[in-house]
């Protein structure tokens, strides 16, 4: 676990370093003013980007172990302020929206696999295709235009998080998450199906409604547990585009600035906080299996 | 089959429908029309933030603790960009030039309800010399005293511009015996405008009446500041009555401000210019060939109809928003395609291969236009610059490179053409932007002038504009300096971006500055009141 997080930072700082750039032209012109050559000496003195490269990633991962993950070059704040930032907008943002998307996608992709190659599978299917191609930014705008604009139901922006500001972002999220959702659930209820247990259990009598939920479900629902963590972790590391549109504080907008600035320490810490929350979520996953799964508890013993 | 009549799903369903529902009541009672908040006494102000702290030493955040209305210096630029006092009531300089003495405001207070002396103005100053390195590139001072209210800063060589330095959002005054209990990157600074910080993030920033603002009145109780970031989203939040007054609509969501009484637009020039540098050391040596490539550029259809009038046509270096001669400039090369195409036959080019391609002995007129594409109409313009020269016979050749590379492609003169689009004067005098650009390069003492552009004449006038001290004739300098770079066809000016500020009826008092350093002002009330 820690070879994986030194791998993925010196990873990271070899690329920003390679990058074509320099965090202290974006600094100093952040204005378009002219800026003379000693000033721009300076600051990269003060930044401490005057080292080799070797020793400016030893210094950075040395303090990174005494819990000190740096300043921000852009925000002239520490790394660890910036991410708690916005770190609560990104967590409540994932949550809803996972929330939203379970709403949506659970019945209808049962709703579809039971009635395969029926209306209502081509309905679902043609919606879940309508939702994957349109692009999640122009999703957001209509939805904007509509409820916040012409309806007045929901605010356009407040740049804080609030209830009434949380729906239209989550909602557009959950749009476009579901519409793959909708054929993966349906995929797999279809999988489970077919197989011999669910014909034993129709022989046995038992009424459709109790094999779909009593039998059908419990299996199916081990590969959606693996979909969904993938999700949360992608949902944890912001969404650049939705927070823009929506003015929603959260770290995705946080990373992507971070980029263009060339803010080394800000991006480093935000690479670290992904790797974190992906093996996390993969352990929680592995985790449920086990207690989703009573079998694979057996097979551990 | 039948597993949608069971109970389970409905269940289910109804309790995903209850969810929607409560979140409809829960954001109905959040919305409030814009002029309801004005009549509150709170103003909602849609901007877009770069400042991560309030701290006006770091980076550019002194910017926004200006633009949000909190800190003021010693003086101010007007819509004119000429300087007036402000914080400093008035100053003189000493015959030697050397020492400038500015007499501080009598009766101001911090919002803290400290007086505001020239000890504590000092203390600012050299606060802010201590923290930023930029301070330095402005003025370096010998000494700075602080004598009853005057504050007299000597400096090692004569400064003409001094106040229009101190001008700059990195001389916000603060009151740094405030500091020993407040850290100002977290809680904001004290500082002497009429609102002070209650809460900031860079998303959003609230800030309340200074009950101790010396101007008079301050109309507003609370000032929202939400940063939206994306321009179709600023414009819809004005639409709703999310805010009353928002910075820098984008082109495409004017129309539906324009001719709508519910809104008033401010729309000026700003201080930047966009011009392509031209380097001399290639083709563009011979000036026929320059004044062909300018004056075979339509830069009037490029503003009005390919940027939809966003920006104003160019043509000097300065741009028509500060007051040194833009109207009695005259431009020698004004749009002319049969002048261009005579220039360049008297020059000696012709098209002796039939390739729709002039050349001269045995080369053809090939140009590289070095251009970034982070700013949406720098490509543009390049393009219909490309596509008017192909017309008599110019092979442009656009090279797009990452923004940060510019800056040292025009140093070492790697290019034909090389686009900028630069903020020519934030201290209210251009002196810095035209002898960085044009003033010779001697064994690189001007390093940012890599076009091998020089003409003596012109370096005697900036020489004597840099120790001018006169108001009226660093003007008449000036004028005459952008005549003598247009006359040598030494760029190209493409064009002037404009800047705006829409605002809600239920406002009055809204301007645009071209200095774009004053967006929350006292001025700003009610329209009622």
């Amino acid at each position: 676990m820690l070879g994986t997080l030194i791998g993925v930072s010196f990873l990271t700082f070899c690329l920003t370093w390679l990058a074509p750039g320099d965090p202290v032209s974006m600094l100093l012109e952040t204005a378009d003013t002219v800026v003379s050559a000693e000033l721009v000496e300076q600051t990269r003195h003060d930044l401490g980007l005057d080292q080799p490269f070797l020793v400016q990633y030893v210094n950075w991962a040395g303090g990174v172990l005494h819990g000190d993950m740096g300043m921000s070059y852009s925000a002239k704040k520490p790394v660890v302020d910036k991410l708690l930032e916005g770190f609560a907008g990104t967590l409540l943002l994932a949550v809803v929206t996972i929330i939203f998307v379970l709403i949506i996608s659970l019945p209808l992709g049962i709703w579809s696999a039971v009635k395969r190659n029926k209306l209502p599978d081509y309905i679902v299917r043609g919606l879940s295709f309508i939702g994957v191609s349109m692009p999640s930014f122009w999703i957001g705008l209509l939805l904007l235009y509509f409820f916040g604009l012409k309806l007045r139901l929901f605010p356009i922006a407040q740049s804080e998080v609030t209830a009434a500001g949380i729906v239209l972002p989550a909602l557009t999220l959950a749009i476009y998450m579901s519409s793959k959702y909708m054929r993966q659930v349906r995929t797999v209820i279809l999988e489970e199906l077919n197989h011999d247990y669910v014909v034993g259990a129709r022989a046995r009598g038992l009424s459709e409604t109790t094999i779909l939920w009593k039998h059908v479900l419990p299996n199916a629902i081990l590969p959606l547990i693996t979909l969904l963590g993938m999700s949360i972790g992608w949902l944890l590391g912001g969404v650049a585009v939705i927070e823009m549109v929506f003015s929603w504080p959260g770290i995705g907008n946080m990373a992507v600035r971070a980029i263009s600035m060339r803010d080394y320490p800000l991006i480093e810490g935000f690479v670290l906080w992904i790797a974190i929350v992906y093996m996390v979520i993969n352990l929680l996953v592995d985790m449920s299996y086990s207690w989703l799964d009573p079998r694979l508890k057996k097979e551990a013993r | 089959m039948n597993f949608f009549r069971t109970k389970k799903i409905w269940k289910a369903i109804s309790v995903g429908l209850c969810t929607a529902m409560a979140a409809v009541v829960i954001a109905g009672c959040g919305g409030s029309a814009g002029s309801d908040a004005v009549n509150k006494g709170v103003l909602k102000v849609g901007v877009t933030n770069f400042a991560d702290t309030l701290e006006p030493t770091e980076n550019f955040f002194g910017w926004v603790v200006m633009r949000y209305g909190l800190g003021e210096c010693l003086a101010k630029f007007d819509e004119k960009m000429n300087v007036q006092p402000w914080l400093a009531e008035e100053w003189k300089v000493s015959d030697d030039k050397l020492t400038w003495t500015f007499k501080i405001r009598d009766g101001v207070k911090f919002s803290n309800g400290n007086p505001l002396t020239a000890e504590a103005v000092k203390a600012s100053i050299e606060r802010a010399f201590a923290k930023n390195s930029r301070a330095a590139t402005f003025f370096k001072y010998t000494s700075i005293k602080a004598e009853g209210q005057n504050l007299i800063i000597t400096t090692d060589k004569p400064t003409p511009n001094m106040a229009g330095f101190l001008a700059d959002p990195l001389f916000i005054i603060v009151d740094t015996t405030a500091e020993s209990s407040r850290d100002f990157s977290k809680e904001g600074p004290i500082c002497t405008g009429p609102y002070m910080v209650e809460s900031f993030v860079k998303e959003k920033s609230v800030m309340k009446k200074n009950p101790n603002y010396w101007g008079g009145e301050v109309p507003f109780d609370t000032v929202e500041i939400p940063s939206i970031d994306d321009p179709n989203t600023r414009a819809m939040a004005l639409q709703s009555g999310d805010v009353d007054m928002a910075v820098n609509i984008a082109a495409g969501d004017m129309d539906s401000f324009r001719g709508n009484n519910s809104f008033t637009i401010d729309e000026i020039s700003s201080l930047r210019t966009v011009l392509a540098r031209l380097n001399q050391k290639g083709i563009l040596k011979d000036p026929k060939v320059r004044a062909a490539l300018i004056c075979g550029c339509d830069r009037e259809t490029y503003n009005k109809v390919l940027l939809k009038g966003t920006f104003l046509p160019g043509k000097a270096p300065v741009p028509p928003s500060m007051d040194y001669g833009f109207d009695q400039l005259k431009d020698p090369n004004a749009y002319n395609p049969e002048r261009a195409a005579q220039l360049l036959k008297e020059a000696g080019w012709t098209d002796t291969n039939g390739d729709g391609i002039l050349d001269k002995d045995g080369k053809p007129l090939k140009l590289d236009f070095v251009v970034y594409n982070s700013r949406a109409e720098l490509p543009l313009y390049a393009e219909a610059v490309q596509a008017d020269l192909k017309k008599l016979g110019f092979d442009i050749n656009i090279k797009s490179v990452d923004y940060n590379l510019v800056d040292q492609m025009g140093i070492k003169g790697e290019y034909d053409l090389l686009i900028s689009n630069i903020t020519t004067a934030n201290t209210g005098d251009p002196e810095i932007y035209l002898s960085w650009y044009w003033k010779s390069n001697i064994n690189g003492d001007n390093p940012q002038n890599g076009s091998g552009y020089s003409n003596p004449a012109l370096d005697a006038k900036f020489n004597a504009l840099s120790v001018e001290f006169d108001k009226q004739k660093r003007r008449q300098l000036i004028i005459e300096i952008q005549q003598m770079i247009m006359d040598d066809g030494a760029a190209l000016f493409l064009g002037y971006p404009q800047t705006n500020i829409i605002f809600n009826n239920a406002l009055s008092g809204v301007k645009m500055f071209p200095s774009d350093y004053y967006w929350i002002t006292s001025l700003i009330k009610p329209a009622s009141k």
